[in-house]
C-alpha cells in the first residue's frame, strides 16, 4: 500500500487537529486543545483502484511563541493549508505558510486550502474576492466545517488524488 | 604510410602542371580506395571530438594494460585523484559519506573489536565464576516462590529483548518494515514510525548541531528505543530490558546491510513500500531476545550437578535450623523474661541491650543499693558467659535507697523511723535531744537527694525535763500554822524534790540549758496579808536554803512569798487551809538553742 505524509498548517486555533480528528474519527469537540509539537494520524483512503494510507502531520499552530519548524515538513508528498474563516489574518498567514513549506518541500508537492469554520456563516471574515484571487493562482480551496463535517472528506481526498498524480 | 602520404602531396603539386601523367592516372585508378580511406583517416586525426572518442574506446583496456606493466599511471593520476576528492568534500561531504558508509561501519568495527577482545576475554572469566553462585540462587528461588525455573532466569537474566524494531524511511518517516517479537504485533507502526519521526526531527532541531547529531536513543516506562540512522532509512529498536552495547552493532549491520542492498530503492522511495519486504531478514535478525546465554548455560551445568548435593544439604540444614531455632527461642524468651525483670528493679536502669556476636549485651546504670544484676542472671537460667554486662554506678532517687541512704549517715536508734518520699526524709518517733542534734548536722551528707525533716519526732531528753518539773511542781510542801519550820512529815517530800532536782539539772546541761527554780510560800487566808507575806516569804526562804543545799550546780533557787494571794485551792475547810500553807516550786529551764522544753 502506498503511503504518503501529509502535513497540516495554519495558524493557532484554526482547525487542523479538529479537520483531523473528523476526518479520521467522525469526532468533533467544542473545546480547544492546543497542539504541542507534533501528533501523528492515519487514515487510509481509496484513490482510484489503489489503497492510500494518509500519515497525517498534525502540526502545532504556528504564532507569536513559537515558529513553525520547517524541517518537520520534510519528505511530505502534500500539505493542507488551514485557514479560519471568521478569522482574516489567518488567510494572510496561509500564503506566508505556502511560501515557506513551497522553500522547504518544492513546488510540485500539492496542497489544498481549508477554509474552516464554515458552520459559523454569521461570523465569516474572510472576503471572497481574496479567496477568488488565490483560486485563480491554482490553488485548490475548500470551504470545510470540522464540526458538521462538511467538505472535510473531499478536501482530504482531494489531495489524496492530487498526491496520486490522478486528475481531480 | 607517411611515404605514401608524402608521395601523394608530391603529386598533387604536380598534377595542375601537366597534363594527366598516364602512370599518374593508373596510380589515381589503382588506389582510388586507398586514397579515400587515407583522407579519413587524416580527418580522424585532425578532429579532437571523434579523438576523444577513439581514445575513450581502448581507455579501459590501456589503463588496465599499463598498470599490469609498472605503476608510472597511478603516480600520474595520484594528484588528480586527491585534487577530485579534495574537491568533492569540500563542495558535500555527505556524497563521499553517504557512498563509504556500507564500508566504513564494517571496517570501523572490526578495528575495535580487534582491540576489546582480550579486554572482554578477562572479563568473562570473571563473569563465569560469579554466575555459578547466580545459578543456585535462581534454583533457590524458584523453590521458594514456586514459580518455573525458566522464568526465574528469564526474570533475572533476561537483559533485553528486541520487541520490535521499525524500518523508516528517513526523509518522509514513513514506514518501509516492520517487525515484532510478539505474535499480534502493534496495531499502528506506521503511526508509530511517524512520530517517532516527528520526535527525532524535534529532538534534532532543538539540540542537534550538525546534520548528524541526532537522537540516538530514548526510554518510554520499561522500554528503551534505540535508533540507529543510516543516510536513507533509520532503524528504531524497541527494547524492553537493559540491551548491551553489542545490540548497537547488531542494529548498524543490518542498517548497512539494507542500504547495501536497497540503496536505489530507498532514495527512489515515493511511498510504496512492497520493495522493502526483502529487508525482513535483516529486521528479524534484531529481533533476537538475548539473554545471558552463554553464561547461563555454564551456571545451569554445574548447578545441575550440585542442586543434588544441595537437596541433602537441605535437609540437613533444615533440621539443624529447627534445633537451633527451638534453643534460640528459648534463650531469647528467657532474655526478655531477664530484661523485664531487670526493668522492674529499682536502683537499676538499662540504657542498650541486645545481640551482638553470638552473646547477648546489656549496658546500664546501676544503684550500689540495687539488687546484683549478674547474679539475677542465674534465677533467670542464663549463664553468665552468656551474656556481657556493663554496669556503670549510679545514685538512684528511688525512695527505699535514699531512706537506706540515710540511715547509714544517720545511725538512728531503734526509737526512731526513717521513711524517705516526696523529696525528703522524714525522722518520726522520738530519740535523745543528742543524737537529733547529731542528725540535723549529718544529713547535710544527702542534702542533694532529699531534704531531711525531724518536725515528728520528739526529744527524749525534753520529755523527760518535762515530766520532772510537773512532777517537781506538783509536790508541795506544808508547814504548820503561823509556822515557818520544816515538819519532819515533809522530809520524805523534801528528798525527793532534792533528787528530782539533781536529775532535772544533769538532763538540763545535757541539753546546754540551766535550770532555774521559783520557790512560792504561801500563807492561808485566816491571818492578815501583811502577816501571811511574812510568813510565806519565810517559808519560800526555809524551803530554797533546803533544797539549794543538796544541789551542787545547774540549779539556782529564787524563793518569793505571795501570802495568801494566790492560793493553791479556794479555802472552804481547814483541809484547804493546811493546802495553801505551804511552799510549791516551779522549774524554768532556761537558754540554750533548739526547742523550748518548757510548757
Amino acid at each position: 500500500m502506498i503511503q504518503k505524509k501529509v502535513c497540516m498548517l495554519g495558524t493557532y486555533a484554526v482547525g487542523k487537529t479538529s479537520l483531523v480528528s473528523r476526518f479520521v474519527r467522525s469526532l468533533f469537540a467544542e473545546k480547544y486543545h492546543s497542539t504541542v509539537g507534533v501528533k501523528v494520524d492515519k487514515k487510509v483512503v481509496a484513490v482510484g483502484e489503489e489503497q492510500m494510507n494518509l500519515l497525517l502531520w498534525d502540526l502545532y499552530g504556528e504564532d507569536d511563541f513559537q515558529k513553525l519548524r520547517t524541517s518537520y515538513l520534510r519528505g511530505s508528498s502534500g500539505y493542507i493549508l488551514v485557514v479560519d474563516g471568521t478569522r482574516h489574518e489567518t488567510l494572510e498567514k496561509a500564503v506566508i505558510l505556502q511560501n515557506r513549506a513551497r522553500e522547504a518541500v518544492g513546488a510540485t508537492v500539492p496542497f489544498v486550502l481549508a477554509l474552516n469554520k464554515a458552520d459559523l456563516a454569521d461570523k465569516w471574515e474572510v472576503e471572497d474576492s481574496a479567496v477568488e484571487e488565490l483560486v485563480k493562482q491554482g490553488w485548490p480551496t475548500f470551504k470545510t466545517s470540522a464540526k458538521t463535517g462538511a467538505g472535510v472528506e473531499q478536501m482530504f481526498l482531494t489531495l489524496a488524488r492530487r498526491m496520486a498524480g490522478l486528475s481531480t | 604510410m607517411d611515404a605514401f602520404v608524402g608521395k601523394g602531396n608530391g603529386a598533387d603539386e604536380t598534377a595542375p602542371v601537366a597534363a594527366p601523367d598516364p602512370i599518374e592516372e593508373l596510380r589515381r585508378l589503382l588506389l582510388v580506395a586507398e586514397h579515400s580511406q587515407v583522407a579519413k583517416i587524416q580527418e580522424r586525426l585532425d578532429d579532437p571530438e571523434i579523438h576523444a572518442e577513439d581514445v575513450s574506446r581502448v581507455l579501459p583496456e590501456a589503463i588496465a594494460l599499463r598498470a599490469t606493466k609498472d605503476r608510472d599511471l597511478t603516480r600520474a593520476m595520484l594528484p588528480t585523484v586527491e585534487e577530485a576528492i579534495l574537491s568533492s568534500v569540500r563542495k558535500d561531504p555527505h556524497v563521499l559519506v553517504d557512498a563509504l558508509f556500507p564500508v566504513m561501519g564494517p571496517a570501523i568495527r572490526k578495528a575495535i573489536s580487534s582491540a576489546l577482545a582480550s579486554m572482554i576475554e578477562s572479563l568473562n572469566e570473571t563473569l563465569e565464576k560469579s554466575f555459578s553462585v547466580q545459578g543456585l540462587k535462581w534454583r533457590w528461588e524458584a523453590w521458594r516462590t514456586g514459580k518455573p525455573l525458566p522464568e526465574i532466569i528469564l526474570l533475572r537474566t533476561l537483559v533485553y529483548r528486541v520487541e520490535q524494531v521499525f524500518l523508516i524511511h528517513r526523509k518522509t518517516g514513513l514506514l518501509l518494515q516492520h517487525v515484532s517479537a510478539t505474535s499480534g504485533g502493534v496495531q499502528d507502526a506506521d503511526m508509530i514510525s511517524g512520530m517517532l519521526t516527528a520526535i527525532r526531527d524535534f529532538v534534532h532541531d532543538s539540540f542537534g548541531g550538525s546534520r548528524e547529531d541526532s537522537l540516538d536513543s530514548f526510554r518510554v516506562g520499561e522500554f528503551t528505543v534505540r535508533i540507529e540512522q543510516g543516510p536513507q532509512a533509520v532503524l528504531a529498536a524497541v527494547i524492553r530490558g537493559n540491551a548491551p552495547p553489542e545490540l548497537r552493532s547488531t542494529l548498524t549491520r543490518a542498517i548497512e546491510a539494507i542500504h547495501l542492498e536497497q540503496g536505489e530503492a530507498l532514495a527512489n522511495f515515493e511511498g510504496d513500500a512492497t520493495p522493502f519486504e526483502r529487508s525482513r531478514p535483516h529486521l528479524e535478525e534484531c529481533l533476537k531476545t538475548q539473554q545471558r546465554s552463554r553464561a547461563e548455560r555454564g551456571a545451569g551445568a554445574r548447578s545441575r550437578r550440585a542442586i543434588a548435593f544441595l537437596r541433602g544439604a537441605l535437609a540437613v540444614l533444615l533440621i539443624g535450623i529447627a534445633v537451633w531455632s527451638f534453643f534460640a527461642i528459648r534463650r531469647s524468651r528467657r532474655w526478655n523474661a531477664y530484661l523485664e525483670r531487670l526493668a522492674g528493679e529499682p536502683g537499676i536502669a538499662v540504657i542498650g541491650s541486645g545481640r551482638r556476636g553470638g552473646r547477648y549485651f546489656v549496658r546500664g546504670l546501676r544503684d550500689p543499693l540495687a539488687v546484683d544484676p549478674v547474679a539475677m542472671l542465674a534465677e533467670s537460667k542464663l549463664s553468665r558467659e552468656s551474656v556481657s554486662s556493663d554496669w556503670k554506678p549510679y545514685q538512684a532517687l528511688v525512695p527505699e535507697f535514699i531512706a537506706a541512704r540515710a540511715r547509714d549517715v544517720l545511725e538512728p536508734p531503734r526509737t526512731v523511723t526513717l521513711t524517705a518520699g516526696d523529696g525528703k526524709v522524714m525522722a518520726t518517733g522520738s530519740a535523745p535531744h543528742r543524737w537529733i542534734e547529731e542528725a540535723r548536722a549529718r544529713s547535710r551528707a544527702f542534702a542533694g537527694l532529699a531534704r531531711y525533716d525531724d518536725a515528728r519526732l520528739a526529744d527524749d531528753d525534753g520529755r523527760e525535763l518535762e515530766a520532772l518539773s510537773k512532777a517537781i511542781e506538783g509536790r508541795p510542801i506544808s508547814f504548820d500554822l503561823a509556822s515557818a519550820e520544816l515538819r519532819p512529815e515533809e522530809s520524805d517530800t523534801l528528798a525527793t524534790l532534792s533528787r528530782d532536782l539533781s536529775r532535772l539539772a544533769q538532763l538540763a546541761a545535757a541539753v546546754g540549758r540551766t535550770v532555774r527554780v521559783e520557790v512560792i510560800g504561801r500563807g492561808d487566808s485566816s491571818g492578815t496579808p501583811e502577816a501571811n507575806l511574812a510568813i510565806s516569804r519565810l517559808r519560800a526562804e526555809r524551803v530554797a536554803r533546803a533544797l539549794s543545799s543538796t544541789q551542787e550546780s545547774g540549779v539556782t533557787f529564787a524563793a518569793r512569798g505571795v501570802g495568801s494571794s494566790e492560793p493553791l485551792r479556794p479555802e472552804i475547810d481547814e483541809k484547804d487551809r493546811e493546802l495553801n500553807r505551804s511552799v510549791t516550786l516551779r522549774v524554768l529551764v532556761e537558754g540554750g538553742p533548739g526547742r523550748s522544753v518548757t510548757r
